[in-house]
């Protein structure tokens, strides 16, 4: 099934600019309803608050990091099911087998394109 | 007993002499150690301020390249109505020309898509910066405990040593030499059952 253009989509960074690059990606591709957060904990909240559909995430974020985030959201019965793609430049091969563990639904390494981006979301929603 | 006594109290006072030495080259050391160390504050400053300032000029660059899509976005709209009105009145050929020029636009569209992305490597230089500025206040409070420990400054607390620089070095270090690529993350993943 394909993503729907009118869910909610949460872009969790600490960093304006990597925030900014994948909310422009996700508008390009069609999705209206984009929403930020600067790290974990602040996207705990919006993700309790509203319906989301999908959770793009940075790892290496003050407060609350992206695998604790991703953690924190397989382990409650609300939001379990959302999709979650870590986008990170922590791309040692323990940081990918440690984000599977934990229930991640596909693993960008920074630098990345939107073609690369727009590819892990169709294999995620097909 | 005597003899005994007597060596004791020699060896006792080549330890201390031994000792008195150390002391006194390392406070000669330390001395210009303390005052070297002294702009490392300003120097992680200064690194900061790179992560701002790069911030803020790419910031800038998205801005004026999200205007040009936005226009680009409201060209193609137009192009696209003009199009179809041409081919109402049959004008096929301006409206071939109209049809190429708007592919054109969808091109630059890619590009300008492309330039965003490209902009990303201000979050990869943040966080090399953010690592080296946690490996200069380290190095900083360790110098800050050399300082108090040897007595070359009496003022100020001795600050905790966060023990974080090792961990920020092993993490620049291994970037560049273990740092897998989206073609290999692909093919773990795939390992692990994603399609």
């Amino acid at each position: 099934m394909p993503a729907d253009p009118n869910m909610k989509i949460l872009v969790v960074d600490d960093m304006s600019t990597m925030r900014r690059i994948v909310m422009n990606i996700m508008k390009q591709l069609g999705f209206a309803h984009v929403e930020e957060a600067e790290n974990g904990e602040g996207a705990l909240l919006k993700l309790r608050a509203g319906s989301f559909g999908f959770i793009i995430s940075d790892w290496n974020m003050p407060v609350m990091t992206g695998i604790d985030l991703l953690r924190a959201v397989r382990a409650d019965d609300k939001l379990k099911t959302i999709p979650f793609l870590m986008v990170t430049a922590e791309a040692q091969k323990d940081n990918l087998l440690e984000a599977i563990q934990a229930g991640v639904s596909n693993y960008i390494v920074k630098p990345f394109t939107a073609e690369v981006l727009q590819e892990k979301m169709n294999k995620i929603f097909k | 007993m005597l003899n005994a006594n007597t060596k004791l109290y020699g060896e006792l006072g080549e330890l201390a002499r031994s000792l008195e030495s150390a002391m006194r080259k390392v406070s000669e050391i330390g001395a210009p150690l303390a005052s070297d160390s002294a702009p490392l504050p300003q120097a992680t400053a200064h690194l900061l301020d790179l992560n701002k300032m790069t911030e803020e000029g790419t910031l800038e660059v998205m801005r004026l390249t999200e205007m040009i899509q936005d226009n680009h976005a409201r060209a193609a709209r137009e192009l696209a109505v003009m199009v179809s009105a041409l081919e109402a009145v049959d004008c096929q050929a301006l409206a071939a020309r109209l049809a190429k020029t708007a592919s054109e636009l969808a091109q630059d569209d890619k590009h300008l898509m492309s330039i965003m992305t490209a902009l990303s490597f201000q979050d990869l230089v943040a966080q090399r910066v953010k690592k080296l500025v946690t490996i200069v206040e380290d190095v900083q409070c360790k110098l800050v405990e050399l300082v108090v420990v040897f007595g070359l400054e009496q003022a100020g607390a001795v600050p905790e040593s966060k023990g974080k620089a090792d961990e920020m070095l092993r993490q620049l270090e291994a970037s560049k030499s273990t740092a897998i690529k989206q073609d290999l993350a692909d093919e773990l993943l795939s390992e692990f059952g994603f399609k």
